[in-house]
């Protein structure tokens, strides 16, 4: 559905994207992570014609976009992350207007999809007196008008209250289930990435620096939570032993290769080290994520 | 499509309330003009000039005489700024305000895009002329009788008409207009066409407009006026000789017609090679 293949952007001699290579099949949700400045933006521009690439090839539905753009975007939608639209006119005026530009759309399409985001009864009002929810439900409306096969969402909860933005996550499941469309997901809401997300790719100064299943990074071998009086002694010993590689903010153990949580538990209640608790800790794709991006430390 | 996109585009264009500051201004001013015309010595100064001339006054100082003196100062300094501003919206506000990028998500090349906002802006361009005209017309009527036509312009023209003579010059006159207009809002267009804010490319355009007639006021540049956009602004008032000069109207007129295609063009150019970013 979605296919980039060595793309590159340089903005006046800075590389804003550099050799980024993805592909997102038809019916998955994949998210898009990177900090600020990371790439995320300028990737979605160029999956939508709006920015030039530099270098590499961006096919959207098997069409390149820079060659074929009407066909690439023909069964498209997209959200940005500030729902914005012509204030001074009504939620269906602006329907209205935004269709035209795909395809003629009769207004019991519009009506139909104004009632499936829920702004029915609203749809009159002028978008000048939304609410921010409203608005995203109205953006959401506008990219479900050309009947689309992909959404591409680029921050989609930016600027939402909690309630908003378990709504819009309701909403995107929600899409994917009743509709069927494959979702590129951009967003800086890790534990909604996690939620949503069936693949992902971490974009850190233009670069991927990884691509994946959300449920792999998940299961990836990852740090066993230790609960004990004495971590500081327990952590010396399971060294001494062999049994740990590492330990990580005093309540963290890294088991050596071959070891098990059995043995670590086993060796400390034999030196007299009462054992509290001992789990392994599911990796958060936000663990993931920040260990992922973290600068390197000072080398000693 | 296209004509359901440019329905659209003339939605947006007029359902904005900016749009019709340039309406409203026109209004003031006509109504000041038509009182001060009335209630201080310029009447009877026009009067004396007729009379001075072998002309009856009385049979001059008509609806179509007063419309004209109304317009005169009107299309010089007030249509530039209005025609600007709305040409200096038409593709900048969009991209500062964030739709453009919701636009170009979608299918549409952005050649048509433009192409249908530039139609749009020549629509409003003549609208503005028309109802310039219009309420000149209505405004004088309120005060002065319908009869003959006598236009005064220093250097261009010094003519009586027939009424039904001077109604088929004054129509003309505002056809001209509208070519003015729409050559001013291209200018605009064209530099909204770039990556700058929609005040940035009003001030641009009036800038360009400005420059170009005091180069045409510079006598060492006498010889070039031809190169000056605000000498053919002039066509209007030519109309109003008689016998009117066709050929130097029609001269003028291409070159208007031909700088609105090419601020159209670059501006086009400008576009395509653009990056929308947010």
């Amino acid at each position: 559905m979605i296919e980039l293949r060595h793309v590159i952007k340089k903005f006046a001699g800075r590389t804003a994207v550099d050799d980024l290579s993805f592909t997102v099949s038809p019916g998955e949700i994949f998210g898009l992570l990177g900090h600020n400045g990371a790439g995320k933006s300028t990737a979605i521009g160029m999956m939508l014609g709006q920015v030039w690439p530099t270098g590499g090839e961006v096919k959207i539905c098997g069409h390149d976009v820079q060659a074929n753009r009407r066909a690439a975007l023909q069964r498209v939608g997209a959200i940005f992350e500030t729902p914005v639209f012509y204030d001074y006119l009504s939620g269906f005026r602006n329907l209205e207007i935004l269709s035209t530009y795909t395809a003629p759309t009769s207004p019991a399409r519009i009506r139909e999809v104004i009632a499936w985001v829920g702004l029915t009864g609203r749809e009159q009002s002028k978008v000048r007196t939304y609410s921010h929810g409203m608005r995203s439900r109205l953006a959401l409306a506008q990219a479900l008008l050309p009947r689309p096969e992909l959404l591409i969402l680029d921050e989609p909860s930016d600027g939402l209250d909690p309630e908003g933005i378990h709504e819009m996550r309701q909403t995107i499941l929600r899409l994917q289930r009743e509709l069927g469309l494959t979702i590129l997901l951009s967003s800086h809401l890790l534990n909604e990435v996690e939620q949503l997300c069936t693949r992902i790719a971490v974009l850190q100064r233009g670069q991927k620096v990884f691509e994946g299943n959300v449920a792999d990074v998940k299961a990836a071998r990852g740090k066993v939570a230790l609960k004990t009086a004495d971590f500081a002694n327990a952590a010396q010993l399971l060294r001494e032993r062999g049994l740990i590689t590492a330990t990580a903010e005093d309540r963290f153990i890294t088991l050596a290769e071959g070891r098990s949580t059995a043995e670590v538990t086993q060796t400390l209640v034999a030196a007299g080290i009462a054992v509290q608790g001992i789990w392994q800790h599911e990796q958060t794709v936000e663990d993931f994520y920040l260990n992922l991006i973290k600068p390197p430390g000072p080398k000693n | 499509m296209f004509l359901a996109q440019l329905k659209n585009e003339l939605w947006k264009l007029f359902g904005k309330k900016r749009t019709y500051i340039g309406f409203g201004a026109f209004l003031l001013a006509q109504s000041a003009m038509l009182l001060a015309f009335k209630y201080t010595r310029w009447q009877s100064d026009v009067e004396r000039l007729l009379n001075g001339n072998g002309y009856l006054a009385a049979e001059f100082i008509s609806v179509l005489t007063v419309s004209v003196v109304m317009l005169i100062p009107q299309i010089m300094l007030l249509m530039p700024l209005y025609a600007t501003l709305v040409g200096g919206d038409l593709a900048a506000k969009e991209a500062e305000d964030g739709t453009l990028r919701m636009i170009l998500s979608r299918p549409i090349s952005r050649l048509r895009l433009l192409f249908v906002k530039w139609t749009a802006g020549i629509i409003f361009a003549m609208v503005l002329v028309l109802a310039l005209g219009l309420t000149a017309m209505g405004f004088a009527s309120l005060m002065f009788p319908w009869k003959g036509m006598f236009v005064f312009a220093p250097g261009q023209a010094f003519s009586v008409f027939s009424a039904n003579e001077g109604l088929v010059r004054f129509i003309l006159s505002l056809l001209f207009m509208a070519v003015n207009a729409s050559a001013m809002v291209s200018v605009a267009f064209m530099f909204s066409c770039f990556n700058m804010k929609p005040a940035a490319a009003t001030i641009l355009a009036l800038s360009f407009l400005f420059v170009s007639m005091v180069m045409e006021n510079i006598p060492f540049f006498d010889r070039y006026e031809n190169w000056f956009i605000t000498h053919h602004f002039k066509c209007w008032l030519l109309i109003f000789k008689d016998p009117a000069p066709w050929l130097q109207i029609c001269q003028s007129e291409i070159i208007l017609f031909a700088v609105s295609a090419t601020a159209f063009i670059i501006g086009a150019m400008a576009f395509q090679v653009r990056d929308i970013k947010s």
